[in-house]
């Protein structure tokens, strides 16, 4: 089941891949121009997503329950991690996704700060001070 | 004779104390570097550039210790490949494939002796090469035209269904996913923007290695996530620390056959190092195939695509060197450090500069030499580091992979984007869908669509350019061949019932 | 394990000293490692703190996106006062600019110096029929699409271009110039190296990146598109010369945000200036390919604005912006 909605969901990307491409035209530049690639792409791209679609696999085994939750709430962290390293500097923003992480993980919060504070110290000096990439040191607010 | 001399006259530039000191820190750098996921030899380099300057360093040292970090990075991209399943920089990504279930049987010693032997034999092979050949092989470089490089494109994309033992629909989905990656962004020919939703962010594309991050690492937390138990299990089993002399030697022949295909797909600017794995790795596996426990943990599939990256490294040189073309990201920071000290790569380099040249030549093969026995001793770090619990070993990863992003695009877009290819990898993993295909559609898709554009333009639209040249035709029959072959065991019953599943 | 910790923990001692009492001034390259704009910042940053007209070293950052287009952006909205960042750009990112695929215009950032700048030419293969451009312009005016010009840039980019008002000043028509076969390759070398190879007839790029080409004898400058002869080249004809009055110019400069004080900008105009001053700065410059040129302060800005406008003018003429 899980592959027929896959093949479907990519045949239905291919497809407006394709339709895109149609619209893409240079007023001059080389004779294939640049919507005559997409479009050769789109059509076995289309073609492959149907047969899988006609002959698909075993249903895989998605997790469910706690694991599930605890994939979801790493996604939302990562995601938080990237739209916050600016605004929250460098070192704390680490700090914070380190500790998070290692408590999804499976570890204590004692031991998960530690490894927290240990990690995101250890990569703003050497990143930021022995190397030279400039980081964002500071939150947004006191700087 | 005029060469063994030169080369000489380069070993004694090479060997000094300082000189010696700074590759061993240079190809211990290296290593580190190129086996941490997202830094790779790009930002290795550049960030070690100004380090060099501010250190003060002689151009001679400056450039030793900046090869010898080079090199080092393509030995140490293969340890996370190994190890995590993650690949430390773009072309150890064909060493997952036999790596990591090698890793997971308990063998993870082994394998990372078999690919360290197996990067010295690439790495010497591509050195002597460069040492013999430099000037010719440019000739044969320049010869290379578009409709050729679109036909070398066409061999690796018609031989990716066998890549993976899994279902062939899906591993060819998968390039497709991948070569339509690739098209995002703006159109180098004409500048129309494609499929940017109107975000500048988007002009370039997608970065490959915040694609190749994501899609491993990131979805390697979302793997390990499934079965955590409180207090936190290992990763693979430990096995034995240090591996043993007949270990090492287990990649045999494959060693040898990789680096020669990967020093010619090194040669081709634009192709290099990727390529170089990939096409490598087919080959061993047609090569062997009757035999072969390839995707299962074969030595020689973990021996072939490491010998052929490093080959492939040393190759890339040659073009970077004599004709001042930097084929990949890599070379390209290679080629600034160079102008940089005053080194003008270009057709009369070796005339101009051969003191500059051959001690680099010659730092090269001290190089080699000294990764080979720092890397058997770092086996067994490498192996101890497994015995670290996932909680901290895992956030390190993941936060180093940011980092690596974060330090060559300063961008939290592009994190964005890093996070997406990681759900993205996930599903496709569950799905049964191999990752590896669509990261070398990726990586090579927008040079497939570059030189058939270019040859196009040259012949005014006339398809027949295509197939008009000796070297464009050489290829596709040699394509046609291994279809050929490939068809022709697809006939038997298969042998090994051990495809590797997730 | 322990020899590097202890390596480690010297260069940090090393790198707090270095640092201590200065903030680093920042120069954003807005490309990948390797590239011209990265060459600027690195060689630039590198020579300011040499010449002690900055404390510290200057931090390169890269932010590749958008041929300059994300920095751009990113100088706009978050760093418009930052009075210790300096970008790096050229004439490539004012074309970029001038065909709007910048989020804004010129008017937004303050346009700090150019230092030096890059020739265009006009390149044939050693053994080429094409003696002079008057060769090259009588085989165009008769078959447009006679010959495969290559360069390093998109069709409508700067390589080409410079090109087409070669073609226009010799008086073709724009139906007959847009024929002409245009190849882009990623690089002047790359493209160089494939009419050597016999891919093309024709390349016109930048001279920096394949000046040992031309020192090598495979290739003949056919012309060079600058107001005077390239010293590194005498023996090579100008286009102006041959009756041609076309300049391409490639130059290599700085702006900083456009919310920076005048105070600060001043600062900035007289460091690079007393920059090119420095006969290190020639030296340098003249080793990459690079004539040394200034335009500084309230000059540079002007004629940025200028270029911008005639650039434009150009584009809309041959079809490249609508």
């Amino acid at each position: 089941m899980t592959d027929r909605i896959v093949g479907l969901f990519l045949l239905a990307i291919s497809i407006w891949y394709g339709v895109t491409a149609g619209d893409y035209e240079a007023s001059f530049g080389d004779p294939l121009g640049p919507a005559a690639f997409p479009i050769m792409l789109s059509v076995p791209a289309a073609m492959l997503s149907l047969a899988v679609f006609a002959r698909p696999d075993a249903n895989p085994a998605w997790v469910t329950g706690t694991p599930m939750l605890r994939q979801f709430a790493a996604i939302a962290l990562l995601l938080s991690y990237a739209g916050f390293l600016e605004v929250l500097g460098f070192p704390l923003a680490t700090f914070i996704a380190v500790a998070l992480l290692g408590r999804l993980l499976g570890s204590t919060w004692f031991k998960s700060t530690i490894s927290a504070a240990v990690t995101s110290t250890f990569l703003f000096v050497t990143f930021d001070k022995l190397l030279g990439l400039p980081l964002p040191p500071f939150p947004n607010f006191m700087s | 004779m005029e060469m063994v001399s030169a080369l000489a006259q380069g070993f004694a530039v090479a060997i000094t104390p300082t000189n010696l000191i700074l590759a061993l820190f240079g190809c211990f750098a290296g290593t580190l570097i190129g086996a941490l996921p997202g830094l790779g030899p790009v930002n290795g380099v550049a960030i070690l550039i100004p380090l060099a300057f501010s250190l003060g360093l002689e151009p001679t040292s400056a450039l030793i210790m900046l090869s010898c970090i080079y090199y080092g990075c393509m030995y140490g991209g293969r340890i996370s490949s190994i190890m995590l399943n993650i690949p430390g920089d773009e072309p150890a990504i064909m060493t997952t494939l036999d790596g990591y279930p090698m890793a997971k049987a308990g063998r993870a010693s082994e394998a990372l002796a078999i690919s360290a032997v197996a990067s010295f034999v690439g790495a010497t092979f591509g050195t002597i090469g460069l040492t013999l050949f430099a000037p010719l092989l440019a000739k044969a470089a320049i010869y290379f035209g578009p409709a050729d490089y679109f036909a070398l494109y066409v061999m690796a994309f018609a031989t990716i269904g066998g890549v993976t033992s899994v279902n062939p629909f899906k591993t060819l989905l998968a390039a497709f996913l991948g070569l339509m990656i690739a098209t995002v962004g703006l159109d180098p020919a004409t500048g129309t923007a494609r499929y940017t939703l109107g975000s500048f962010h988007l002009y370039d594309g997608f970065d490959p290695i915040v694609a190749i991050v994501g899609l491993f690492a990131i979805s390697e937390v979302l793997v390990y996530l499934e079965r955590v138990h409180e207090g936190g299990a290992r990763m693979v089993p430990l096995g034995r620390a240090m591996p043993r002399l007949k270990d090492m030697m287990a990649g045999g022949w494959a060693n040898l056959r990789g680096s020669v295909v990967g020093f010619i797909c090194g040669i081709l600017p634009g192709a290099g190092a990727s390529l170089g794995a990939f096409m490598s790795y087919i080959f061993e596996k047609r090569w062997s195939a009757r035999d072969g426990r390839f995707g299962s943990g074969d030595p020689r599939g973990i021996a072939a695509p490491e010998a052929g990256n490093n080959a492939a490294s040393g190759g890339a040189l040659i073009p970077m060197l004599t004709l001042g073309i930097p084929g990949s990201g890599t070379t390209a920071v290679m080629l600034a450090l160079l102008i940089s000290l005053n080194v003008q790569p270009g057709p009369l380099l070796f005339a101009r500069q051969p003191d500059m040249v051959w001690g680099l030549i010659a730092a090269l093969y001290l190089a080699n030499i000294a990764l080979l026995f720092m890397n058997i001793p770092m086996i067994g770090l490498f192996t101890r580091m497994l015995s670290l619990p996932q909680w901290i070993l895992m956030p390190f990863v993941v936060m180093v992979s940011f980092l690596g992003v974060y330090s060559i695009s300063h961008s939290s877009f592009d994190l964005f984007v890093m996070v997406g290819f990681g759900v993205m990898g996930y599903v496709l993993r569950m799905l049964g869908i191999a990752l590896v295909p669509v990261v070398l559609g990726l990586l090579l898709g927008a040079d497939m669509e570059n030189n058939l554009r270019r040859a196009l333009s040259i012949s005014t639209g006339d398809f027949q350019i295509l197939v008009s040249s000796p070297i464009a035709l050489t290829l596709y029959a040699v394509t046609a061949a291994m279809l050929a072959l490939a068809f022709v065991l697809s006939l038997r019953p298969p042998k090994n019932d051990a495809a590797v599943t997730d | 394990m322990r020899n590097l910790s202890k390596l480690l923990g010297a260069a940090v001692v090393w790198t707090s000293l270095s640092f201590a009492g200065a903030t680093a001034a920042e120069c954003i390259a807005p490309a990948d490692p390797g590239g011209g704009w990265d060459f600027t910042c690195r060689t630039i940053g590198k020579m300011l703190f040499d010449q002690k007209l900055v404390d510290a070293p200057i931090q390169v950052t890269n932010m590749p996106g958008g041929v300059g287009a994300v920095a751009y952006a990113k100088v706009m909205s978050s760093r418009a006062d930052d009075a210790d960042l300096i970008v790096a750009t050229s004439t490539v990112g004012v074309t970029q600019i001038a065909q709007g695929k910048y989020p804004a215009d010129t008017s937004v950032m303050r346009w700090l110096a150019m230092l030096g700048s890059d020739v265009g030419v006009i390149l044939v293969p050693k053994d080429s029929e094409l003696k002079s451009l008057d060769d090259l312009i009588g085989v165009l005016k008769k078959d447009p699409s006679a010959l495969a010009v290559a360069g390093s840039t998109a069709a409508g980019g700067w390589d080409h271009i410079r090109l087409l008002m070669l073609a226009q000043a010799a008086g073709m028509s724009g139906d007959a110039y847009k024929q002409i076969r245009w190849v882009q390759f990623d690089g002047g070398g790359p493209a160089v190296t494939q009419m050597i190879g016999g891919q093309v007839q024709v390349v016109s790029t930048d001279l920096g990146e394949i000046a040992g080409f031309v020192e090598s004898g495979d290739v003949r400058i056919l012309a060079a598109l600058s107001d005077e002869r390239v010293p590194a080249f005498p023996d090579s004809p100008t286009a102006k010369e041959q009756g041609l009055d076309v300049t391409g110019y490639n130059w290599r400069g700085f702006y900083t945000g456009g919310g920076v004080s005048d105070d600060a900008y001043g600062a900035w105009v007289d460091r690079l200036q007393k920059l090119y001053d420095t006969d290190d700065w020639k030296k340098t410059a003249q080793e990459n390919g690079l004539v040394p040129v200034w335009r500084g302060g309230a000059e540079f800005d002007a004629y940025v604005k200028d270029q911008a406008e005639k650039m434009n003018a150009i584009s809309r003429e041959i079809g490249v912006v609508k």
